[in-house]
């Protein structure tokens, strides 16, 4: 358990981060800006058809190209399915099968990314067309087009406690629902980019990926080469929110510089990018909930559709709306994993707490205006606190491990400190609406349901709160683990696989080893992309980097520490018990001055530890030694934001006018990085709520807005400038020094929030995004019945 | 040869009408920070200054910048001492991933010499002809309002 028996010196403080000085100055080096000498250039051939078969492949005219070098086919291609995290993907890297407009054929390279681009379109293949199928209903169908040998749809996850029937029984009113989600594109700024280097039998991939042991476990998995001759050096990404973790260009690269006998490299453009990789789902939630007249909620029903495109492979979306609303005692949820011949979709940022949350939260909405219930105090009422029951108990399938099973297997002894399984061990959304309605005058502000703050004209002015929560990582698919090593100078270098996609993983990592090991963040280095250095992590994804990732450095630092202390106990302070000693500002304390008042450099024990002729190292290297406990047992975090918006009843245009983000994500290591990232999820929920959807063609479900001009985002001035974010800090039992995961739950809370803010202004429901055109149609409809 | 002027100097590129400006700073001048994402001028981070005025170097030929002054970002500081913008937006983290920062930082360079003492409005006007989507704008807006007092107060500022 975590003991806070000193000050803090350096988590908590808003330092700036490690690499913003590259940053500004333009010399970070993302994966497009890498190159090796003499490397080839290569090019995706990409599917024209929604669904079809390699029959003839003719390169003549593409061999004609200068610079034209070779190409990888599927007939070079070892056929084993590799994994991307969290069933991102799941297929051979090349099959001869298109499974989507766009979807990766065959590369060819050549000496210049021009000739490469030239050549690829020149590559002649002749296609037996398939029969296709975009709507995930139709996919489901027995008679349906099969997309892949597993078949289309994955088995049900679900999640169901108590008697349902009791809870509807014991309803006094409810509501139902059906809400289509399009989906979000990543619309990722900066491309990406992969460069493959062959040295014998080893290989050495160079890409920007937010999961640098996934893609290693990727790449043998496709190649069926040992672990132990691949290396995955990642670099800093661009916007990612789940896009650059391990993707099939990133292997096709690799295959195609073994292929040609040289080192490739890959640059996706921006349509590739946008069209080609992954999007968010689209999803569709059908149910119902129900409460009493007083507010409380009885039961939850939900059936829950999510496209997985043409290689997703998964069968959940977050579950985390069901333990947020977790007061009710009877519910059931399912969700259901289709394959459609769409572009891939797999997890986004706040993957199902934006689409199935949402749905919860507009139907807990109605519930609370049926039976005349403001929306804070609805929220309170049935939203969870620290050491209540958690919902998701119920056993995964298709993963590679299960919580019992993680759970019985450590012994236990090193289960006694464990917070109660099952239970939220901290945290809660109560806190955050209490400081949150306060902050923003909610009570003088709320004029009641479907009321407008503010009508004048066309204008009409209201208010919304919405709530979201997310776990803070997952053990499933293996333990992240981190090592930590001193030099003999007294500094310190961290090493975790998570990635750097401008969270701040850099900085805040290093800041909690620093802490650990009473040093400056200057003193303390981190690599998080070398998997040659890294021991496995599952990367940043799941909102796992601080709390996972975070607790695997705390504790390799602490072991460290240990090592340290243990020598120092013997070689300067008269063979105390290690346990008496600390550490302090790069020195080797006595607990107690009073007792032993010297103080001993770091480089004075690491001195020792160099001469003395027991050991065989010159450096301390730490990882954990302890099982961490399996968090989604018992860990949260969560978010509550509120906004008001401008909507025009004529035109339909939405403007946000005022937004507020209460967010408890325990301790916050450092507030900077932590206020602007809640920010950032705000303006990205935003752009989800109003904005953004991918549109795709009917009849090839090809991507018709993949890019930029016609995919509209949320620019500078569309978004409150004076949005503030305030924190409420539960410290976690678990989490170093207290903290907990961020980076999802304020996602869903933007989008409720804008939601019922509009629904407010306009009396009406609309379907996200609310774009002008469906906030019209929308008030028609309303004023049509 | 084309004969450019960047970052103060004299540079050589090869010919070829068909490319781009910022296609020639990155490969033949190893300039990075003029990053490319969306090419078609919409987003903002390949933004260079011609003449102190922000072109986005994607949707240029490198041949119209013939005899122009080009700026880039790595031509703004001097030496070790960052550029009183670079400076704020270290301070107030204008930025997450770092990849469109170049062509903000820019923009906003030309932005306060026509505006040296602007409103958050202003800023946040001013700063909407490029994407962010990792969602830093309000640190943006932040960051330039910041540069703008180091930029009117260097004495002070230094202090």
């Amino acid at each position: 358990m975590v003991k806070h028996d000193k000050a803090l010196n350096v988590v908590g403080r808003g330092l700036h981060v490690k690499d913003a000085v590259e940053k500004v100055t333009g010399t970070i080096r993302y994966g497009v800006d890498y190159e090796v000498q003499n490397m080839v250039h290569g090019k995706i051939v990409r599917c024209p058809h929604a669904h079809a078969k390699i029959v003839k492949i003719d390169t003549s005219k593409a061999e004609e190209v200068p610079g034209y070098i070779g190409i990888l086919t599927h007939h070079d291609v070892p056929q084993n399915d590799w994994e991307a995290a969290w069933f991102n993907y799941r297929g051979k890297v090349l099959d001869g099968i298109g499974r989507f407009v766009g979807d990766d054929m065959a590369a060819v390279a050549a000496t210049t990314p021009e000739a490469a681009a030239k050549a690829a379109e020149l590559v002649e293949i002749e296609y037996e067309l398939l029969p296709a199928v975009f709507d995930m209903e139709e996919a489901r169908k027995a008679d349906a087009p099969q997309i892949r040998y597993e078949g289309n749809e994955r088995d049900p996850y679900g999640v169901a406690w108590g008697d349902l029937d009791a809870g509807k029984a014991a309803a006094d009113v409810t509501v139902d629902c059906d809400i289509f989600y399009e989906s979000q594109q990543y619309a990722p700024l900066g491309r990406n980019a992969c460069v493959a280097e062959w040295m014998g039998d080893r290989v050495n991939v160079i890409t920007s990926s937010q999961t640098p042991s996934e893609l290693r476990d990727g790449i043998h998995e496709a190649l069926g080469i040992p672990l132990s001759k691949i290396r995955v050096q990642a670099l800093p990404s661009g916007s990612s929110f789940g896009q650059w973790w391990s993707n099939n260009f990133m292997i096709i690269t690799v295959l195609l510089a073994k292929q040609v006998g040289k080192s490739a490299k890959i640059e996706l453009d921006n349509e590739e990018c946008m069209s080609t990789v992954k999007r968010r789902h689209q999803e569709r939630t059908r149910g119902s909930m129900g409460c009493t007249k007083d507010g409380e909620l009885t039961f939850f029903d939900f059936d829950h559709l999510i496209d997985n495109g043409g290689y997703g492979f998964k069968d959940d979306v977050g579950f985390f709306c069901v333990d947020m609303w977790g007061k009710n005692g009877h519910g059931d949820y399912s969700i259901h994993g289709i394959n459609t011949n769409m572009v891939t979709a797999g997890c986004m940022r706040g993957v199902g707490d934006c689409t199935l949350g949402a749905s919860v939260e507009r139907c807990a909405d109605q519930l609370a205006e049926k039976v005349g219930i403001d929306p804070v105090d609805f929220r309170i009422k049935n939203q969870i606190v620290s050491g209540d029951e958690l919902r998701m108990q119920h056993s995964r399938h298709n993963l590679k491990g299960q919580v019992d099973e993680y759970i019985n297997n450590v012994p236990e002894h090193l289960r006694k400190d464990w917070p109660e399984l099952f239970k939220l061990s901290a945290g809660g959304t109560r806190a955050l609406l209490e400081k949150g309605s306060e902050k923003f005058n909610w009570k003088d502000r709320w004029k009641g349901w479907a009321v407008p703050t503010q009508s004048e004209g066309a204008l009409r002015r209201g208010i919304g709160v919405g709530t979201g929560a997310h776990v803070c990582g997952v053990e499933f698919e293996g333990a992240s683990n981190s090592m930590v090593r001193m030099n003999p100078d007294g500094s310190a270098k961290v090493h975790c696989a998570v990635g750097r996609q401008g969270a701040g993983a850099e900085t805040t990592q290093a800041m909690v080893v620093a802490e650990e090991l009473g040093l400056t963040l200057d003193q303390v280095a981190i690599e998080t992309g070398d998997t040659d250095s890294c021991p496995w992590n599952h990367g940043s994804l799941a909102s796992s980097t601080m709390y996972r990732t975070g607790w695997a450095s705390r504790e390799a630092a602490r072991d460290v520490k240990n090592q340290l202390l243990a020598i120092a106990a013997r070689e300067f302070f008269d063979g105390v018990d290690p346990s008496e000693l600390d550490v302090d500002n790069g020195e080797v304390v006595h607990g107690d001055p009073g007792k032993h008042n010297q103080r001993i450099p770091f480089t004075d024990v690491l001195n020792e530890l160099r001469s003395d002729s027991l050991g065989q190292t010159s450096s301390i290297t730490g990882s954990p030694r302890v099982p961490m406990p399996p968090s989604t047992t018992f860990a949260r975090q969560f978010g509550a934001q509120f906004c008001e918006v401008e909507v025009d009843i004529e035109t339909g245009q939405i403007k946000l006018i005022d937004f507020l983000c209460v967010q408890d994500s325990g301790t916050v290591v450092n507030p900077q990085v932590l206020k602007n990232q809640i920010i950032g999820a705000a303006i990205c929920g935003s752009g989800f709520a109003i904005y953004e959807h991918m549109i795709f063609d009917e009849e090839t479900g090809a991507l018709k807005n993949g890019n930029l001009l016609d995919y509209k985002l949320l620019r500078c001035a569309d978004f409150p400038h004076d949005a503030e974010v305030l924190f409420v800090e539960d410290p976690d039992p678990v989490g170093p020094f207290g903290a907990r995961g961020a980076g999802e739950s304020p996602i869903a809370a933007g989008i409720a929030a804008v939601a019922q803010a509009v629904y407010n202004a306009t009396g009406v429901w609309v379907d996200m995004p609310m774009t002008p055109e469906r906030v019209v149609s929308a008030l028609k409809a309303a004023s049509a019945n | 040869m084309t004969v450019l002027k960047v970052n103060g100097r004299k540079v050589e590129i090869s010919d070829r009408g068909d490319r781009t400006l910022a296609d020639a700073l990155r490969t033949d001048l190893g300039l990075i920070g003029a990053r490319v994402s969306c090419s078609e001028g919409e987003c903002g981070s390949c933004t260079i200054l011609v003449d102190g005025l922000p072109q986005t170097s994607c949707l240029m030929l490198a041949q119209q910048a013939e005899g122009k002054n080009i700026t880039t970002i790595e031509g703004l500081a001097d030496g070790e001492n960052l550029h009183p913008i670079q400076q704020a937006f270290i301070e107030e983290q204008g930025f997450q991933c770092g990849f469109c920062t170049p062509g903000f930082i820019l923009s906003a360079k030309a932005f306060l010499e026509e505006n040296p003492n602007p409103t958050a409005d202003e800023v946040s006007i001013g700063m909407s002809g490029n994407i962010c989507r990792c969602g830093a704008y309000p640190y943006i807006v932040k960051a330039v309002l910041r540069a703008a007092e180091l930029m009117n107060a260097p004495a002070q500022a230094a202090e």
